[in-house]
């Protein structure tokens, strides 16, 4: 027996990262066994695919980052084996790397190709993780930053997002584009036009086109509960995020209902809420902890950025969905409010001020460009 | 675990129930020759001379005061020693044999009630820096400073809350001199014509509750009253104090006096006692010994410089023998390790906390922000750790690392288990460079 001297504390916490990182794919286990039910041998081709890319990666990487220095002597192959992987490969690279090759399987549109999905999935974790150091150095989201990459490079050969399953077929082929699938017309007058298609029932149900695991709403929310009952996630994120999108899609549904009676603006709101990944993207991807601020009062603001930049793309740009650009804007924004100069964790006048022109201006926005600027003029 | 921590698993069940054995006849007294505040010292004895309880044997020189060393037993002055001190440092120990005949020495007397009625708060002061009566708490700030404040005091605050875990040192004391705290309490109020008092314990702990609504019946009318506070940690922080149990919330460095308040340890208040009721200096404490390392773990009243290795005997020596050790004196939260278990008690000395030693494997920080939501005093612990990383001097001033109190917190709830509080630390002293 010998006596270490140690600095205080003496005694540490039980919570660990990698309890918050089981937590995570706990969470998103009841979309993923959803999805693997209706999907099942495309969705786990794509799910292994993703996890030998992503974790190979890792591995790759580790090897590479601890490499042996030259010191003149000869090592063999496995002494340099050990040397890299010793002690510096451990769970918590295969748990980080196995959650974002889960969220970008499911954030994957079913119809991708599979040479879209593997260079998606390589440019994910090398551009939005690895070169910035691996885990915990990134500020990207790596998910989104996989999905976006292929979706830009390969959008045009892309067949639509969806295929028929037993659980949803598309009614008629020539029913027309999806909620939020891009056309020559304003994304809001087709999100408008296609509100009748769907009933709210088949919105939870994620009787829609969409993505391999988006869709389904009701194994998101369990999720969400888990994450939240188990403090693995930050409710604030989640919160600002959501609350300021009903906002904002309550503004618009609002503005659209001035010019056109037949519109309702609660059924708007809701149809915004529940289509594309906001909820998804919300509960699993903006709550990243690596990729958020540090301090509460910088949580709310980041939900918010991101709530704002979805609904003005969405509303305003070419683009029908918007989650995943918002969710690497709020990333950008992140370091913004983290900066030294402003960061505190105490509520000031200036951050309360900072979220009520959040609101008040996008909203403000919202409706003089869609009640004056001809943004919808649809009917 | 992205959540405020507050609440610290307390592992007083290994003691709290057991009484304080008496252990008050060790065969050599070591008594520290300098502390952390006043590095240097005289003494007034030299070998072979004999000396009285309570005599004055030497003095210690500090820069901002002096303070007396007495002896804490009778007998004869062997020599010095090296022993480790309460701050970790190998220190000279003055050795007294203990001729265990209790000679008190001629200074000891006891004051009549009217006597003590008589002193103000100028004579009381003097009392108490002759008596080198220091915060027991574990601080060991000079009582008589405090005293010496011009700020009218009407609201003396006790801390008995010992928000720290596994030490129930002040719980044993609280239950089992009511008495001379109420008194004490007493004697300073009227010192100070101050017309409140309210001893602060812990919500849960309904057996020292039940203790003082009985003895606070028989003082009605003096105007002390117990108030129970929260069960978090650090609740015994002076600032956490004064905010639960008057709603004052007092600016970072503002001293308590300034809003009429003085808050004392309930150790402090016991030592108090016996300084003006019989002119004595502390020469007895309370202390814990526990921890998983120990075998059975006790509560002890023992003489201030009795060593520890002969408390760790009555306690049955170490359990699990073969594995390493971590000795911590004070607190697990903020106690100083010390690199051997050749330690002595000296008048700051609240526990001795013997932990199996875990090795904690270090992740990359995932930026959680558990340390921003539980730092007590609304620091940015990661942000002040990536400064010192960089060190980013101006950044690192700007994060205000001096306000830290360095309380652990951070470090413990650490989801990456990285030791922040260290980074903290050292930007602490760059800042103040």
């Amino acid at each position: 027996m010998t006596i270490i001297k140690e600095s205080a504390p003496h005694i540490r916490s039980k919570a660990s990262v990698t309890r918050m990182m089981v937590d995570v794919l706990i969470a998103l286990a009841p979309t993923l066994i959803f999805a693997f039910v209706v999907y099942p041998l495309k969705m786990l081709a794509f799910y292994l695919l993703s996890l030998f890319i992503m974790i190979g990666s890792e591995f790759i990487y580790v090897g590479l980052r601890n490499m042996m220095p030259n010191d003149g002597k000869k090592h063999s192959f496995k002494e340099r084996f050990i040397y890299a992987y010793k002690g510096k490969f451990r769970l918590e690279n295969v748990l980080t790397a196995a959650i974002t090759a889960v969220i970008y399987t499911l954030i994957m549109p079913a119809g991708a190709p599979i040479y879209a999905f593997v260079i998606g999935a390589l440019a994910g974790i090398i551009f939005g993780k690895l070169v910035f150091g691996g885990l915990g150095s990134n500020i990207f989201n790596p998910a989104a930053v996989g999905m976006l990459f292929a979706k830009i490079c390969f959008g045009g050969s892309y067949p639509p997002k969806y295929v028929d399953t037993w659980y949803f077929a598309q009614p008629d082929v020539s029913a027309g584009p999806s909620p939020l699938s891009g056309s020559a017309d304003s994304s809001l007058v087709n999100f408008v036009n296609n509100m009748g298609e769907y009933s709210p029932l088949d919105m939870v149900l994620g009787r829609i086109p969409g993505t391999l695991g988006e869709v389904y709403k009701i194994t998101i929310i369990v999720g969400l509960i888990y994450l939240l009952i188990r403090r693995s996630a930050d409710y604030r994120i989640v919160l600002s995020y959501l609350g300021t999108f009903t906002v904002l899609a309550l503004v618009g549904g609002l503005s659209i209902y001035a010019l056109d009676k037949n519109v309702n603006p609660f059924m708007f709101t809701l149809y915004n809420l529940l289509s594309g990944g906001v909820l998804f993207g919300a509960v699993f991807m903006l709550t990243d902890p690596v990729t958020s601020p540090i301090n509460p009062p910088s949580r709310y603001l980041y939900g918010m950025v991101a709530a704002v930049s979805t609904i003005f793309i969405r509303f305003f740009a070419a683009l029908p969905e918007g989650v995943g650009f918002s969710i690497l804007i709020a990333n950008m924004v992140a370091c913004v409010l983290d900066h030294y100069e402003w960061s505190s964790s105490k509520y000031t006048w200036k951050k309360f001020l900072a979220m009520g022109l959040l609101i008040v201006i996008p909203a403000l926005v919202t409706f003089l460009a869609i009640y004056f600027g001809g943004v919808y003029n649809g009917k | 675990m992205i959540v405020k921590t507050a609440k610290i698993k307390d592992t007083k069940n290994l003691v709290g129930r057991l009484p304080a054995i008496r252990f008050t006849e060790p065969k050599y007294i070591y008594l520290a020759m300098d502390n952390a505040r006043c590095p240097k010292a005289e003494l007034y004895i030299k070998e072979g001379d004999h000396v009285n309880e309570c005599q004055v044997i030497g003095m210690r020189h500090g820069p901002f005061f002096e303070q007396p060393i007495h002896a804490t037993c009778s007998g004869t002055f062997v020599g010095l020693e090296k022993h480790f001190h309460r701050n970790g440092k190998l220190t000279d120990f003055i050795k007294i044999e203990n001729d265990f005949l209790d000679t008190l020495d001629s200074s000891v007397k006891t004051r009549t009630q009217e006597e003590i009625d008589a002193l103000t708060k100028e004579d009381m002061t003097q009392i108490l820096k002759d008596c080198a009566s220091v915060g027991l708490g574990g601080s060991s700030f000079p009582t008589y400073i405090k005293f010496q404040t011009d700020k009218p005091i009407n609201l003396i605050l006790i801390n008995g809350i010992e928000c720290e875990p596994y030490i129930t040192a002040d719980h044993r004391i609280m239950l089992e001199y009511p008495y001379r705290i109420v008194n004490a309490i007493k004697y300073v109020m009227h010192a100070f014509k101050c017309p409140h008092a309210k001893i602060c314990i812990k919500s849960k702990y309904k057996d020292i509750k039940e203790v003082y609504t009985q003895v606070l019946k028989e003082f009605e009318g003096s105007g002390i009253e117990l108030c129970c506070v929260g069960n978090f940690y650090p609740q015994g922080w002076e600032v956490a104090m004064i905010k639960s149990a008057t709603g004052i919330q007092l600016k970072p460095g503002e001293l308590p006096t300034n809003r009429g308040i003085l808050n004392l340890n309930v150790s402090t208040m016991v030592g108090l006692y016996k300084s003006i009721k019989y002119n004595m200096p502390v020469i007895k404490r309370d202390i814990t010994i526990t921890g998983d390392g120990i075998k059975y773990p006790k509560n002890f009243r023992v003489r201030v410089g009795t060593s520890v290795k002969e408390l760790l005997e009555i306690c049955g020596g170490y359990k699990h023998p073969e594995k390493d050790k971590v000795f911590i004196l004070g607190g697990p939260m903020m106690g100083v390790s010390v690199p051997s278990d050749d330690v002595i008690i000296t008048k700051t000395v609240t526990s001795v906390i013997v932990l199996d030693k875990t090795d904690y494997v270090e992740n990359p920080c995932v930026r959680c922000g558990s340390c921003v939501l539980s730092c007590p005093v609304h620091l940015e612990p990661v942000q002040i750790m990536n400064a010192v990383k960089t060190l980013d001097k101006e950044r690192i001033k700007k994060l205000e690392p001096l306000r830290c109190i360095e309380c652990g917190l951070c470090t413990y709830t650490c989801t990456s288990k990285i030791q922040v509080t260290d980074y903290i630390r050292k930007a602490k002293m760059i800042a103040k460079l």
